[in-house]
């Protein structure tokens, strides 16, 4: 199954507004292109990343039937870790996906 | 008809093919779980609430995609991380094949499968990871320099992991299993091992229901507040 970059930001959307709903006011995030969310400037902690990549993973397998690993030795590997922001996230996950057709 | 205690409940055995891990799945399905069993061979228990997968622990690839398809089924409650290996060698005699395979299988395994487990348990914030120790982790015999490594090394990982999890409602422990009539005991020189059991405080072998026991304590509602804790059979303590 095929998927479009539409389709993935509106899966990332959705799995940052379930991440919000577990965080305090004061820590939510938005989900735009800049967020950064890990590294320097990270505006979500460590744990708070683990899960949205671990719901982004579980959303593509159901909604999509895509089995991918975000995390994974591929993603560790790079020189810059494709979670560094939201649109980085989103670049990597068109790629794997198009990989795993 | 009577509903068991797990009614209601998914269980995940690794290594139910046989010996412990087989009489936990017999337990389960009794009790009226879902279980899920995996080892690298099939399996004989013909129960109609029992699904096989041939799976693997040390390979993580193959385990994700086992899990991925789990994910899709069905949800995930307890896991069970009993699959082992043990050779049992003077540290001269040990081969670098058999000290490896412990490692992998024994430490590496029950961590690659735990942590896909977790991310299924994830969805219902509700999660029991259960990991079989052994006495030798705390008793350290001759023989056993590798195996009781693994053995520690996962009371370890387990403690780790609870910190990591417990944000997601899942709860860590490990039951330290003293000496059991099993395949695996027939691979040791029983005179050691009677020796052994006869220096523990309750100086017996353990039985089935001995971890049974442990087991349904840590799976239950009520142990939601007991995480990181290695509970030690017939009175081995750490």
């Amino acid at each position: 199954m095929t998927i479009r970059p539409e389709q993935v930001e509106t899966l990332i959307r959705d799995a940052i507004a379930n991440l919000n709903e577990e965080l305090p006011e004061g820590d939510r995030v938005d989900a735009k292109p800049s967020t950064v969310l890990f590294g320097i400037g990270a505006e979500i902690d460590s744990l708070s990343l683990v899960s949205l990549v671990v719901d982004i993973e579980s959303a593509l397998s159901d909604q999509y039937d895509l089995d991918i690993a975000l995390a994974d030795e591929e993603a560790t590997a790079r020189p810059v870790l494709p979670f560094s922001t939201v649109q980085a996230l989103e670049e990597y996950i068109l790629e794997r996906a198009n990989e795993s057709k | 008809m009577t509903l068991g205690s797990y009614s209601g409940k998914v269980v995940l055995v690794t290594g139910s093919r046989k010996g412990i891990g087989l009489a936990l799945a017999k337990h389960f399905l009794d009790e009226g779980a879902t279980v899920l069993g995996v080892s690298r061979q099939p399996c004989d228990i013909d129960h109609a609430n029992y699904h096989h997968h041939l799976c693997d622990v040390r390979d993580a690839k193959q385990l994700h995609a086992t899990f991925q398809q789990i994910a899709k089924k069905s949800a995930l409650h307890i896991l069970i991380n009993n699959s082992a290996v043990l050779d049992s060698q003077h540290a001269f005699m040990l081969t670098a094949t058999s000290a490896e395979a412990m490692v992998r299988t024994n430490l590496l395994g029950p961590f690659f499968v735990s942590r896909e487990a977790a991310k299924i348990m994830k969805r219902t914030r509700w999660g029991r990871i259960i990991n079989i120790g052994s006495m030798a982790a705390a008793l350290e015999p001759a023989g056993d320099s590798v195996y009781a490594a693994t053995k520690a090394g996962l009371v370890t990982m387990t403690n780790v992991l609870a910190r990591e999890l417990s944000p997601f409602g899942i709860t860590c422990n490990t039951v330290g299993v003293t000496a059991i009539e099993s395949d695996m005991l027939n691979q040791l020189p029983r005179p050691a091992i009677d020796a052994i059991i006869a220096g523990l405080p309750i100086p017996r072998y353990a039985e089935h229901d001995d971890i049974f026991n442990v087991v349904d304590f840590l799976s239950s509602e009520r142990s939601a507040y007991i995480t990181a804790q290695t509970i030690y059979l017939g009175g081995v303590h750490g």
